[in-house]
C-alpha cells in the first residue's frame, strides 16, 4: 500500500520517533539492556560450566545467610526506585528525591555487604587467580557490583538533576531510564543469587 | 452516587501493586533460603530454586520495568538475547 506522508515528513517523523510510536531514549536503554544480557549470560554461563565440571569446596566459604540479606537490600533498593518513579509521575519532586536517597543508601549497604563477603574470602585464600571457582566468582559478581556502583553514581545524577527542579510530573523519562538499568541490576543479582549461593 | 475520595486514584492503586509485588518478592526469596537450608535432593532442589528464580526476575520486568504495561517491542527486545543466552547456558552444563 502506498504511503501519501512526503520523504521529508516521514524523515521528521522517525527522528521523533513516532513512526514506531516509541521514545528514542527507552528504546536505546532497552537495547542496551538487551546487550547487558548477552554480557552477563556468558559470564554466567562460563560460570556454570565451571561449577559443575570443577566443584570447588571453596564454595562452601559463601555465606549464603549474609547475602541472603544482601538480596533483600537490592529487593528493596528496585522498590525505591518505582516509588520514586510513581512519586515524579503525580508531581511530587519531594518524594522522588527522598526515594533517590534511600536508594543510595540501599545500593552502598549492598556494595558494603558485598565487600564485607571479598575480604572475608580473600583472608581464606580464595582470590582471583587462585582457583577456576575464584576466577569466575569474582569476575561475575565483581563486574555485578561495578554495575551497582554504576547505578549508584547514575542514581546521585538523577537526584541532583531533581534537586535542580530538573523533573516534572510530565517530564520524568530520565528518572524512568534510570529505573530500567536498577531493576536490571536487580534481575541479575536475583539470578546469580540463585545460581552461586543457593544451587 | 459513590464518592470520588473512596475511589482509590490510579497512582495509589499502582503503589499498592509495587508493595504487593515487593512482599512477593521478599516471600519468595525467604522459601528460596528456607528451601537451600532443607537439604533436599540436588535433583529435586535446582530445578524448584531456578524456576523460582526465574519467577522473580519476571515479576521485577513485568512490573517494576513496566513491560507488562508497556510496548511489547521492549519486550521482544529484551526476551530475545534471555532466550539464546538460555540456549547457551544449557549447552554449556551439558557440555
Amino acid at each position: 500500500m502506498h504511503d501519501a506522508t512526503h520523504p521529508a515528513e516521514q524523515t521528521a517523523m522517525f527522528k521523533a520517533g513516532d513512526r514506531l510510536g516509541l521514545d528514542h531514549l527507552k528504546l536505546g536503554m532497552w537495547l542496551f539492556l538487551a546487550s547487558e544480557v548477552m554480557f552477563f549470560g556468558g559470564l554466567i554461563s562460563a560460570f556454570l560450566h565451571f561449577k559443575i565440571n570443577n566443584p570447588s569446596p571453596e564454595s562452601s566459604l559463601l555465606d549464603v545467610v549474609l547475602v541472603g540479606i544482601n538480596t533483600f537490600v537490592l529487593l528493596a533498593s528496585s522498590l525505591t526506585v518505582v516509588l520514586g518513579l510513581a512519586a515524579i509521575q503525580r508531581g511530587d519532586r519531594r518524594g522522588l528525591m527522598g526515594y533517590l536517597v534511600a536508594t543510595i543508601i540501599l545500593g552502598f549497604a549492598f556494595l558494603f555487604g558485598q565487600g564485607n563477603e571479598f575480604v572475608t574470602l580473600y583472608r581464606h585464600g580464595v582470590t582471583l587467580s587462585s582457583s577456576l571457582f575464584g576466577s569466575s566468582f569474582f569476575t561475575l559478581t565483581g563486574f555485578h557490583g561495578l554495575h551497582v556502583f554504576v547505578g549508584i553514581c547514575w542514581a546521585l545524577m538523577t537526584l541532583a538533576k531533581a534537586a535542580r527542579g530538573g523533573y516534572a510530573q510530565e517530564a520524568h523519562l530520565g528518572v524512568e531510564i534510570f529505573g530500567l538499568y536498577w531493576h536490571f541490576v536487580d534481575i541479575v543479582w536475583i539470578i546469580l543469587f540463585t545460581l552461586i549461593y543457593l544451587v | 452516587m459513590q464518592s470520588d475520595a473512596r475511589i482509590p486514584s490510579r497512582a495509589s492503586v499502582r503503589i499498592q501493586t509495587y508493595l504487593l509485588v515487593f512482599l512477593g518478592l521478599a516471600l519468595v526469596t525467604a522459601v528460596e533460603l528456607a528451601i537451600a537450608s532443607l537439604g533436599l535432593a540436588r535433583s529435586v532442589r535446582v530445578p524448584i530454586l531456578v524456576l523460582l528464580s526465574l519467577g522473580k526476575a519476571s515479576l521485577v520486568a513485568a512490573f517494576f520495568m513496566h513491560l507488562r504495561s508497556d510496548s511489547r517491542l521492549y519486550l521482544v527486545i529484551f526476551i530475545t538475547p534471555v532466550i539464546l543466552i538460555l540456549a547457551v547456558a544449557i549447552l554449556f552444563v551439558i557440555a
